[in-house]
């Protein structure tokens, strides 16, 4: 699961959030019941120690001690419900104390006597050797005539600490449980309203430059997401405009450059043939339409590139060997190697069937080898080898020629980029070759890269996938 | 001989009108799409030259128009555009030839001469240019009866220039006729043909045939001219 992702993060949030609110909830629901049990049962002992004093001791003159003794033992029945009854004469005669309790859970003996302060009641929690606790409520008791009395009466807190405990314990299993099932449902309520986003994500990586006229799905549901896809569409549809206004633009710019060109041309052509003409100006001519042919072969570049931007190359794609072609295409290069002095060989060793535009591919190797031998001097030497590295067909073009400058080695692919003034001095190229070949690879998913050093040679190395069947 | 030229641009136009009626061909020339509908639609033509961005109709749209109505008709297009789409969809709407601008005069000279002689072209086996011959068949290319011997390319590269004596053929017909498409704007490759070809047929004899026309490109010469 993605840590960062947005359901992740939703879901963790309001599941803490939650946590902790109910978490909190329950310590002060825990509390607040602890509180009030203890208080009830307090008060209802005060108020028996209050009847105890306002019915019997009272009229202590006039039954006498023993009888108050046999009253309370009567109405109260301390050993069958497990309370304990203490009446105290502050001079520390005991009047009464209730026996045992049945099911023998703390001995009367054990409760120290503890007189409140002033003749107001109180009580206080003891707690017994047993592990159990007692509430004890305790009144002085004075009455004109009447010796005081301390009447104590006190009865267990288990039950309420049993429901405490059980509570405690339904808490402690319920609260986890129904976090569990509140992040589960907020989960899947999360990943059901990203679903869209999903696709949304999907579709949009499928869209490159070349299917933009396709949009993303829209669902009809009137929520945000609706409302994203719609504004990435109106998104592509301005790339896909500004696309088709650029491809109409180079289509517009050919037009409007090859017609004066042509123009230029037909005219020089008739002017360098005038027979009126003397030898110079005829030369004139020439050297004008020489230039008007470069121009023309410049703009022709230009446009090859645009169209291979365009995706021309990704189009008539058949199967062939590249080995065989890398052989054909150097015969057919050697005698421009051998007119400049430089000796060129061809290693290829078993056949490698690719897949990809024939005429673009020998392109690539027409201008790497055109390269190479432009820039190696006389006596060097050219190497193509094609072989088959990872599934990959590798075609190098290695040369022991001039070189290119480190700090030029990044550029060399880029349209119109010249390494140095030397280079420039040959007026045929027009520092378009290098990046024909990288838009044609470009455009057939392989890579190419160029290694040199200076005064020792070059190596440009393309990198294709073999094809499987 | 009567042809049509549509093309928009008066100046190409003219030049085009200029080196057709020089061959004495008639010509009648439309700068608009409408007009040479028309026109191709009354008159009876024997090869229509049509550029593809034309105001009204476009191009294409006659293209269509034409071989709706007449299937014999030759039918080259001129045009600014050459993306392979673009030719293939006129080829498949029954153009017969195709020429990118900017292009050289020779060039359009020749494809017109080749529309309008479809068919019975000079096919004979032995091509003769002066005291050179050049057998089709056989391969073999003599110059005064001695024996020279050529490469496939320096060979494919000889006959093309003396299928037309004398004509002038540039370097991008040259390299599409006798390489492909790869070789195209690139290399001197054609050039350094051209002097390997000379040494072999030209040196030994004081007659060259093999001229050069600066900024245009080469041609097989019959010794005739100059």
């Amino acid at each position: 699961m993605n840590m960062r992702s947005i359901s992740f993060r939703l879901v963790a949030w309001y599941a803490g959030l939650l946590a902790g609110i109910f978490m909190l909830l329950c310590v002060v629901l825990y509390l607040d019941l602890r509180h009030f049990l203890e208080k009830d049962l307090a008060e209802s002992q005060g108020r028996r120690t209050r009847q105890i004093a306002n019915t019997l001791l009272v009229h202590v003159k006039q039954t006498g001690e023993a009888n108050v003794a046999s009253q309370t033992k009567d109405w109260y029945e301390p050993e069958i419900n497990d309370r304990f009854i203490r009446i105290t004469r502050t001079d520390g005669t005991q009047v009464y104390v209730s026996g045992t309790p049945n099911d023998g859970s703390f001995d009367p003996a054990e409760v120290p006597v503890f007189p409140p302060a002033a003749e107001t009641e109180s009580y206080r929690k003891l707690k017994l050797s047993g592990g159990k606790t007692l509430l004890v409520a305790a009144l002085n008791f004075k009455s004109s005539g009447n010796p005081a009395y301390l009447v104590e009466f006190g009865e267990l807190l288990d039950p309420v600490e049993t429901m405490l405990n059980r509570l405690f314990l339904q808490l402690a299993w319920g609260l986890p449980l129904a976090i569990f099932i509140i992040a589960g449902g907020g989960y899947l309520l999360v990943r059901r309203a990203l679903t869209p986003v999903e696709q949304i994500t999907r579709a949009a990586e499928r869209i490159t430059q070349h299917n933009l006229s396709e949009r993303l799905p829209v669902s009809n549901s009137g929520d945000e997401l609706e409302r994203l896809s719609i504004s990435l569409n109106r998104m592509i549809t301005r790339l896909d405009d500004a696309f088709q206004n650029s491809k109409r633009f180079v289509a517009d710019a050919s037009h409007d450059l090859r017609t004066p060109l042509t123009i230029l041309r037909g005219e020089l052509e008739n002017f360098a043939e005038d027979p009126r003409l003397d030898e110079e100006m005829r030369e004139r001519a020439a050297s004008l339409l020489e230039e008007v042919v470069h121009l023309g072969k410049i703009v022709e570049q230009l446009f090859t590139l645009s169209r291979l931007d365009a995706g021309e190359a990704q189009t008539e794609w058949t199967r062939f060997d590249l080995a065989e072609l890398a052989k054909t295409t150097t015969e057919q290069l050697h005698l421009l190697a051998e007119d400049k002095g430089v000796s060129l060989s061809c290693n290829v060793s078993q056949p490698l069937p690719v897949k990809g535009n024939h005429v673009r591919l020998k392109q690539v190797i027409v201008n790497l080898l055109d390269n190479a031998i432009k820039y190696t001097p006389k006596k060097g030497a050219i190497q193509l080898r094609v072989l088959a590295v990872n599934g990959h067909a590798v075609l190098e073009v290695e040369d022991n020629g001039i070189g290119i400058p480190a700090d030029a080695l990044p550029h060399v692919f880029e349209r119109f980029y010249r390494v140095d003034q030397a280079r420039s001095a040959d007026s045929e190229s027009a520092g378009l070759g290098l990046s024909i070949v990288k838009a044609i690879c470009t455009a057939h998913g392989a890579e190419v890269e160029a290694q040199s050093t200076v005064g020792c040679g070059s190596c440009f190395r393309v990198r294709l996938p073999l094809s499987r069947n | 001989m009567r042809i049509l030229l549509a093309e928009d641009e008066k100046k190409v136009a003219d030049i085009i009108v200029r080196g057709l009626k020089a061959e004495r061909y008639a010509v009648d020339v439309h700068h608009d799409g409408q007009g040479a509908w028309e026109a191709a639609s009354t008159y009876d033509y024997d090869l229509i030259i049509l550029d593809l961005m034309l105001p009204g109709l476009t191009g294409t749209e006659i293209l269509e128009k034409v071989r709706r109505k007449n299937h014999h008709v030759p039918i080259l297009i001129l045009t600014a555009r050459d993306g392979m789409a673009d030719k293939i969809k006129n080829f498949e709407s029954g153009a017969d030839d195709y020429l990118t601008k900017p292009f050289a005069f020779a060039e359009l000279q020749l494809r017109v001469k080749a529309l309008l002689r479809r068919g019975p072209v000079n096919r004979s086996s032995v091509l003769r240019v002066a005291d050179l011959e050049i057998d089709r068949l056989s391969q073999n290319v003599r110059r005064a009866g001695k024996k020279i011997e050529l490469t496939a390319k320096e060979y494919a590269l000889l006959e093309y220039l003396a299928t037309h004596p004398g004509r002038v053929f540039s370097r991008t017909m040259i390299i599409e006729h006798v390489w492909d498409q790869s070789f195209q704007g690139l290399t001197n490759i054609v050039d350094v043909y051209v002097r390997h070809l000379r040494e072999k047929v030209d040196d030994t004899s004081s007659v060259k045939l093999l001229r050069t026309v600066r900024g245009v490109g080469y041609s097989l010469n019959d010794g005739t001219q100059t």
